[in-house]
């Protein structure tokens, strides 16, 4: 194997993990509702944002010390997952909860209406332009300057910061759900909401929840957004979101495992593709990905009988 | 008490003026056909009327008016009326697939791309190569293809619907939310399609492309012919001539659909978006009659998506995004979605207020600004918030009024009632949000629709079995 292909590798694992923080979102939503949350990459896009302002305002600059950066992206990280966390919230209390009885359709079209009211919301707020931010976390090699390797490969600290920031809180969540009594409600409300609702539980704010929970994921991802790929604009959520639902549904919608194996997954046909076809054709390959999962495996690599209830 | 015993009204005159009313009473010199048509519904009558008279004196004192005040009003030029009627026809299209079969399909716009790269291709002199020139007032060896504009509308439609027949048979099965996705990819990924395929090198037995230029790259492909009947062009520059061929157009598109509705094909529709499962026992068959909607409504699009490109004369891949289809479904749910008069209500409405009201409202803004030196009011262009308006209007129409504004009676009959185990969630759940309301199909809020009284026996039970 050649370093170009390792390298590429590398590449599609560090963006396959923040398209799989997103990819959470869509599909802890799907699993909960059978709502495909049309709103949840502009929610990212907007935690980008947020990212940015806060970096912008604590003056985490390139050149602070170690410390003092890691703290204050810590902070951020924080501020800007709560905020997320109550912008997703109210959208379902605004946007989705009036219509948990109506057709499935009239919930999907009301989030791509609210995931245009967000788009919108980015433009007036940070105008159309690109918005960059300085690498604050060094794009130098630790293969060579760390470890001291004679190599071509590059495995950079930006990369491992993506890595140290989103593996724990993919382990916090599959903790979180697997293992504690709200888990269990969630699990149990998106088996069967009538008989979770009968059993005590309380519906509405275990959906509430959920939305909290893949609020501040996006939130996540947004200022990983910010620190890896430097970059933001106010539609990036489409595309960015249209790659992380791919995600979900490459692995399973519904299925936390899947998500984030369908994240890397996509992340790495992105890489490739970019690497040894054409960027220009990527788009139309992870939409060709999309389809044909659809059609041919409906339930993704991991999924469960999910087919049905779509 | 007197109401009790208040005499039986013959005419529903659903609230029209009394000074209307008795005008379109007094015109007792029009034929007998129109007044037998009256004495039947005269509030139809009279609105369509109206509209007539409306489309043929608009155009004329637009023209006479002098343009310094046209300009200060807001008033659709003829631009955002032919852009009206296009959006009319692809609004009755998707209606076709959203409102009667119930199918969610958020890729429109590739249908209307293919239409109009349809033209592109076989209007232009794009493939200078060649030189096939049919009926056409070019003259003959001109380079590039160079058909006359009822063909490629023909052809256009049979493209769209071929492509849209491709891309349904093996996503149909699939149910709402999984198929607007694929719908989804597939929008956008023919425009990708059309952008990149510049320099293709490809060979296939006999067929060889060396560097080819397909499609024009982001360019597009331009000029195209304009649309030209009995040697009268339809272009943008011809003013208000293209005005009535879109209207011809829409008429057609009315014609087809409503003839569709009440076809076996369209209680075949009804009934698989009332109850797929139901239907499917009554025998309807339900991949054929989805695979049908799918194809039709996307030969609509294709219609659409031609005239567009010959009446601007350009096309490029831009034109074509995601924030198109959602134009379409936008003024389907706003009109009334399921009612074809409703959906081109909503085409018109959605394009005016997006062509002329808003950058009407900047104007006066930044005159305003001038007058009194606020200099940041001429700075606000509230065009750019047109979909921010667009998503709100889709949030709250959903929340408050799913049925649109002129709904088809059984559509909101359904929105406001869900289907045993659609729903999430126990009554119990949600009875203190007082989210259920109970909606007698029976009597309904909205107005009368004189389609379904004629015709009350729309059941699928009523259906033959296919043979």
């Amino acid at each position: 194997m050649d370093d170009q292909f390792l390298q590429t590798i590398i590449i599609g694992l560090s963006n396959g993990l923040i398209y799989a923080l997103v990819a959470l979102g869509y599909t802890l939503v799907y699993g909960i509702l059978q709502l495909i949350n049309f709103a949840h990459g502009d929610v990212f896009m907007l935690g980008s944002m947020i990212a940015l302002t806060l970096l912008t305002a604590f003056g985490v600059v390139p050149g602070l010390p170690l410390l003092n950066t890691v703290f204050l992206i810590v902070v951020v990280l924080l501020i800007t997952m709560a905020i997320t966390a109550v912008l997703n919230v109210s959208i379902e209390r605004i946007a989705y909860r009036p219509l948990r009885n109506a057709p499935k359709l009239a919930p999907l079209i009301s989030a791509i209406g609210m995931s245009f009211i967000l788009q919108n919301v980015g433009l007036l707020w940070k105008g159309p332009a690109n918005l960059g931010y300085p690498d604050v976390i060094p794009s130098t090699n630790i293969l060579t300057s760390v470890f001291g390797f004679n190599t071509d490969l590059e495995f950079t600290f930006k990369q491992f910061f993506v890595a140290i920031i989103t593996i724990p809180l993919l382990l916090v969540l599959m903790w979180f759900v697997g293992s504690t009594r709200q888990g269990k409600a969630m699990r149990a409300t998106a088996q069967d909401p009538d008989t979770a609702g009968l059993m005590g539980i309380d519906v509405n704010r275990t959906i509430a929840i959920t939305f909290v929970i893949a609020g501040a994921l996006a939130g996540a991802a947004g200022l990983v957004q910010i620190l890896y790929n430097n970059t933001t604009v106010w539609n990036l959520g489409f595309r960015f979101g249209l790659n992380a639902f791919t995600s979900a549904v490459l692995g399973g919608i519904g299925n936390l495992q899947g998500a984030v194996l369908g994240g890397i997954v996509l992340g790495l046909i992105n890489a490739f593709s970019d690497r040894y076809l054409s960027a220009q054709w990527t788009n139309a390959i992870v939409f060709g990905v999309l389809i044909a999962v659809l059609v041919f495996r409906p339930t993704g690599l991991l999924g469960q009988q999910v087919a049905d209830r779509a | 008490m007197s109401s009790l015993i208040s005499p039986v009204r013959v005419e529903s005159t659903g609230g029209l003026p009394s000074w209307l009313r008795r005008i379109g009473g007094t015109v007792t010199g029009w034929p007998a056909f129109y007044r037998a048509q009256y004495a039947s519904n005269p509030r139809r009558v009279i609105l369509l009327t109206l509209m007539v008279i409306g489309i043929f004196v608009y155009p004329i004192a637009y023209q006479a008016v002098p343009s310094s005040i046209t300009r200060a009003l807001p008033i659709p030029s003829s631009t955002v009326v032919v852009f009206m009627l296009i959006f009319g026809i692809m609004a009755i299209g998707l209606n076709i697939v959203i409102g009667f079969a119930g199918l969610l399909d958020l890729g429109y716009v590739a249908f209307y791309a293919i239409g109009a790269y349809t033209a592109a291709f076989l209007a232009s002199p794009h493939f200078g190569g060649l030189s096939i020139v049919l009926f056409s007032d070019l003259p003959a060896g001109f380079p590039g293809i160079h058909l006359p504009f009822s063909v490629i509308l023909i052809l256009a439609a049979a493209v769209a619907a071929t492509f849209g027949a491709l891309l349904g048979a093996p996503t149909l099965r699939l149910r709402g939310d999984y198929l607007a996705i694929v719908t989804l990819g597939f929008g956008e990924i023919v425009p990708i399609f059309f952008k990149n395929l510049v320099n293709v090198n490809f060979s296939f037995l006999f067929i060889r492309l060396e560097n080819a230029n397909l499609t024009g790259g982001p360019l597009g492909i331009n000029p195209i012919d304009a649309p030209s009947f009995f040697g009268i062009k339809f272009g943008v520059i011809s003013g208000w001539a293209p005005v009535y061929l879109g209207l011809g157009l829409v008429i057609i598109a009315i014609v087809i659909a409503r003839n569709l509705e009440r076809s076996r094909m369209g209680r075949a529709w009804m009934a698989i978006r009332e109850d797929e499962i139901a239907a499917e026992m009554m025998g309807v068959n339900t991949v054929r009659t989805k695979l049908l909607a799918f194809a039709l409504g996307a030969a609509f699009a294709g219609c659409a998506g031609a005239l567009q490109a010959s009446y601007q004369g350009a096309t490029t891949s831009d034109f074509f995004m995601f924030s198109t289809s959602i134009l379409v479904v936008i003024m389907i749910i706003l009109g009334g979605i399921g009612n074809i008069w409703g959906v081109l209500l909503g085409a018109v409405v959605v394009q005016y207020v997006d062509k002329t009201l808003l950058s009407w409202i900047g104007n006066r803004l930044s005159d305003v600004g001038a007058a009194t030196g606020l200099e940041q009011l001429g700075r606000i262009n509230p065009s750019t918030f047109s979909f921010l308006l667009l998503g709100i209007t889709l949030v709250a129409m959903m929340r408050f009024r799913p049925e649109g504004f002129l709904p088809s009676r059984q559509r909101a009959a359904e929105l406001h009632t869900a289907p045993p185990g659609e729903a999430l969630g126990s009554s119990a759940l949600f009875e203190e949000e007082g989210v259920i309301e109970e909606l007698d199909p029976t009597e309904p809020g909205g107005e009368e629709d004189p389609e379904i009284l004629e015709a009350p026996d729309e059941t699928p039970g009523d259906q033959e079995p296919p043979p």
